[in-house]
């Protein structure tokens, strides 16, 4: 609970100093290889960290004068409303998050002693 | 173990960070472009809001922006650089992802922004020369101290703001294609004037002309294509006469006969072959069109000079103008421009108005070239072999190899299509001819635009007009002092009568352009008689008008309304021109409607009934609601079908058909012609035959399409305007538009063509304007104003403009204001 907080928190303020996107994953995969107990905990908090994040993120920006484009992009894409694009945009980050903070566990594995 | 997990997790963490990354087919980088702190999300409304101040690098001065709430900008500056340099500015913060596509498609260089899709439209405006026109333009821009300065500044406005913007802040587009902005240009600026120079002066039908001749010979062919056709009435009064003594016009090479050459006997390339010239599918539309008119005092209600004008281009979103005031000492303009070029292109100042429609001359004609070899090395030119000349073009193309291609010149110009090579889809290009065309001669077209916002009574009218060349326009003017005038104004070559119908021979010097019309002797007139000048596209003079100009007018309809209208009026206001802008009388339906309708027998079937019946008790507008126009519609098609489709064989299929004109007389006065019979039948077939074969095959075909005769026919529907995005991007533009009007009558709203921008202005002592266009202020489909015009356009509800004295000048309509300071 804690790791994922902090893990959200270095990625908002990341995000919003810099303009790129994988901080998603960098953040995941750094905690993943530095702190992260199992796989399976790295590849949650990953997910639940960044999903939170643009989850969080993208609704607070709809609701404060992105709905617009929101709607255009939506049906730029085919879809019937514009509120799967929030749910498209949380899964992406998560996934991307996920699979990132996996292989940080997995790399520090290799030198863990047992 | 531990390994195979490590590397093996590690190439899926890559493979998913390459995958949202990057960009695959029309799908964006979905980690970018999702990314709520930098993609699409951040293209909100909140880009929509105005700073009290602004600091813009390069400004020497302070310039004060006022806003009203329309997101119009009233920029006013000290001097004509800062003035310019803020226009650039602003028009960047309002649309930089149009300016710099719209320059980037007119260059050639898509496929650096779309990949190997872009290439065939690439390689046509490469083989067209429209970089090199702009190059030679840009360097007769630069010699002329004022426009140099316009474009400089300008440039360094736009440059400002690209330097200003973040990756967070870029235009959605940037963000769905996936690249950035690189620096704006003068070269820029004059990319943007030859791309509405294509639009509006390359239209031809030369190639498919030569075909027809081939096929029917030239006298059916001048019957159906007529240099002075039927119904029209002229932009010039007829009847005015002409204040100059004419040159002498030149003739064809007489030893070779008329139009000598243009099959060229022997030569290396034959055009024996229809589908060498207009292949199917590759003809162009001539929709292109305008209105302007404007009524002297004499007429008005209030005694004041009233000018309208309403220009009418492709819909798309972004729009194609955008509003604004320009003020600095010396300049007071206020109408719209296009993004990406200074000044302000139609519109008014204190004292005067301006508007345009396009003169639709022929400026353009094909040279079939005799090559000594394929090499194309050298071309036969009066008997004699004389080298050609070659322009490398290199196309980027993102994620493949760059595109050498080496285009041949002559001393015409350019080869566009090689004899062999597929055609262009769009355009009719003959193979192994070269392109003379004005477009190609450098000329200063925004010394016009200079001359014409700081004009402040006639004689600054008629110099300013001096400086424009290319596209020919019919430029209306009135001024408070309560003169109106027209001038088709533009550069024409000397040429004899029906030059450069047909695709000439290039070998014979002769058929070369002789000279030009002397710029005094272009069709004009000032004050005249009737108290109106107008303009619809439609042919400029008479027959007594001593030069030939060209013959691919727009048909006889709209100018023939606007001047039916005019003739009859008095008293009139702001408030009748507003609605006479959306007029929608269809002359041609009313023409031949009674007519045709008595030669359909008494349909039996319900769905013909009807129809016949919505067409008799028809009033004869283009309305939306209405069943009849739909009807009409599909009816006069079948008609021209029935009629022209049969003839030679099919020749006459590969062409447009000939214009409505030639049709309604054909209806009116020959019904009997030999065209109206049905060549693929034994009998003789007259028009009473074919109107209900016509009629019977439009409404089954309305039935196939629309379902059963009802609602689901109504105009608005079957036309079905749409405004599309300018990339073509689902989603970013506004479908199922119903709207009143058609290409043909005055509010010539059509499916993707229509009044680009409606403008009345009464110059009375204050200037008084209305305007609206189908758009809104801002490119970012995520705005409030990115379309919020659109609904009062189509129910052709204009604004009252604002037009300010001052920066400061209080006024209820005024939402914000922007100081812009240079740096420290």
């Amino acid at each position: 609970m804690i790791a994922v907080l902090i893990c959200l928190l270095v990625m908002l303020v990341l995000q919003i100093i810099t303009p790129y996107w994988w901080w998603v994953m960098i953040v995941p995969f750094a905690y993943g290889m530095g702190a992260a107990k199992s796989g399976a905990k790295a590849m949650r908090t990953g997910f639940v960290s960044a999903g939170l994040l643009w989850l969080g993120s993208s609704l607070y920006f709809v609701l404060t004068g992105s709905g617009i484009i929101t709607g255009r992009v939506a049906r730029m894409l085919g879809l019937p409303a514009s509120w799967p694009m929030v749910l498209i945009t949380a899964l992406i980050a998560g996934i991307a998050a996920a699979f990132s903070g996996y292989a940080g566990y997995a790399v520090r594995a290799l030198f863990k002693k047992k | 173990m531990k390994w195979i997990r490590a590397i093996v997790s590690l190439l899926v963490t890559a493979a998913i960070f390459w995958g949202l990354d990057n960009r695959h087919g029309t799908v964006p980088p979905a980690g970018k472009f999702l990314n709520p702190f930098a993609g699409f999300w951040q293209n909100g409304t909140r880009g929509d809001a105005l700073p009290a101040s602004l600091v813009v690098p390069g400004l020497q001065a302070e310039v004060r922006v006022a806003w009203d709430g329309r997101h119009v900008p009233y920029i006013f500056a000290e001097n004509d650089h800062d003035l310019y340099l803020a226009q650039g500015y602003i028009a960047a913060s309002l649309r930089l992802w149009q300016m710099e596509f719209q320059v980037l498609y007119t260059a050639g260089r898509i496929s650096e922004i779309v990949g190997p899709l872009g290439l065939r439209q690439d390689l046509f405006n490469r083989r067209f020369g429209m970089l090199w026109a702009a190059e030679k333009a840009l360097s007769k821009f630069m010699d002329n101290p004022k426009t140099r300065l316009a474009i400089e500044a300008y440039s360094a406005g736009v440059n400002a703001y690209i330097q200003g913007l973040g990756k967070k802040a870029l235009p959605v587009e940037y963000k769905i294609l996936d690249y950035a902005p690189e620096p704006w240009s003068g070269l820029k600026c004059t990319l943007l004037l030859k791309t509405m120079t294509y639009t509006l002066a390359a239209f031809n039908q030369d190639a498919a002309m030569t075909v027809m001749r081939d096929a029917l010979g030239e006298t059916v062919v001048d019957a159906l294509f007529p240099l002075e056709p039927p119904l029209v009435d002229p932009v010039i009064p007829p009847g005015t006469a002409w204040d100059f003594k004419p040159l002498p016009l030149p003739g064809p090479n007489p030893q070779k006969g008329r139009e000598a050459g243009s099959r060229p006997a022997g030569a290396g390339s034959t055009h024996d072959e229809a589908a060498d010239f207009a292949p199917i599918g590759t003809r162009p539309s001539p929709e292109v069109g305008s209105n302007n008119w404007a009524v002297s005092g004499k007429l008005t209600r209030d005694g004041y000079p009233i000018l309208c004008n309403d220009m009418h281009l492709g819909l798309t979103l972004p729009a194609i103008w955008y509003e604004l005031q320009l003020s600095a000492p010396g300049i007071n303009a206020r109408g719209v421009s296009f993004p990406g070029a200074p000044l302000v292109v139609a519109g008014y100042n204190e004292n005067i108005a301006w508007g345009f429609t396009n003169g639709t001359d022929d400026v353009l004609d094909w040279y079939a070239v005799r090559f000594k070899d394929e090499s194309r090395g050298e071309y036969l030119v009066n008997g004699e072999w004389r080298k050609t000349s070659v322009r490398e073009e290199r196309i980027k193309v993102r994620g493949g190899k760059t595109v050498v291609d080496k285009v041949i010149y002559t001393h015409q110009g350019p080869v566009v299509r090689l004899k062999g090579e597929a055609p262009f889809p769009g355009v009719d290009v003959p193979e192994d001819a070269a392109l003379r065309w004005l477009g190609h001669d450098p000329s200063n077209e925004f010394m016009t635009l200079d001359g014409l916002n700081r004009a402040k009574n006639y004689d600054d009218y008629l110099k300013a007009l001096e400086s424009w060349d290319c596209p020919a326009q019919n430029i209306v003017y009135a001024d408070r002092e309560g003169t109106i005038a027209i001038w088709h104004n533009g550069k024409y070559p000397l040429r004899w009568k029906g030059q450069g119908r047909y695709v000439l021979g290039g070998s014979d010097p002769a058929n070369d352009w002789q000279g030009w019309v002397p710029r005094a002797h272009n069709p004009h007139v000032r004050n005249p008689e009737r108290g109106f000048v107008s303009s619809a596209n439609q042919m400029a003079t008479d027959a007594r008008y001593p030069y030939y100009l060209g013959s691919d007018y727009a048909s006889y309809e709209r100018g023939a309304r606007i001047n039916e209208i005019l003739s009859g009026a008095r008293g009139v206001t702001p408030e009748d021109m507003i609605r006479m802008q959306g007029d929608v009388l269809d002359m041609r339906a009313r023409a031949v409607l009674s007519r045709l309708l008595a030669f359909i027998p008494e349909p039996k079937a319900e769905a013909e009934k009807r129809s016949l019946d919505e067409l008799r008790g028809w009033n004869f507008e283009a309305r939306a609601a209405f069943i009849a126009p739909t009807v009409f519609k599909q009816f006069w098609n079948d008609l021209n079908a029935l009629t022209w489709n049969d003839e030679k064989k099919g020749a006459m299929e590969r062409m447009t058909w000939p214009a409505s004109e030639v049709m309604v007389d054909l209806v009116l006065n020959h019904p009997d012609s030999d065209f109206f019979d049905d060549k693929t039948t034994p009998g003789k077939e007259t028009l009473a035959d074919i109107a209900g074969d016509a009629f019977r095959t439009a409404v089954s075909k309305l039935e196939k399409r629309w379902g059963p005769f009802g609602p689901g026919w109504r105009w608005g529907k079957a036309k079905g305007t749409r405004i599309s995005h300018l990339a073509r991007i689902p989603g970013l533009g506004r479908e199922g538009l119903e709207a009143d009007g058609d290409g043909h009558v005055i509010d010539a709203i059509s499916v993707n063509w229509a009044p680009s921008w409606r403008m009345v202005v009464e110059l009375g002592p204050e200037v008084k304007a209305w305007g609206i266009f189908p758009g809104g202020q801002s490119g970012n489909p995520g705005s409030r104003y990115y379309d919020d015009m659109v609904d009062a356009w189509l129910a052709t509800k204009p604004d009252e403009l604002i037009f300010l004295k001052s920066a400061g000048e209080p006024n209820p309509g005024i939402v914000a204001r922007t100081t812009l300071r240079g740096e420290k």
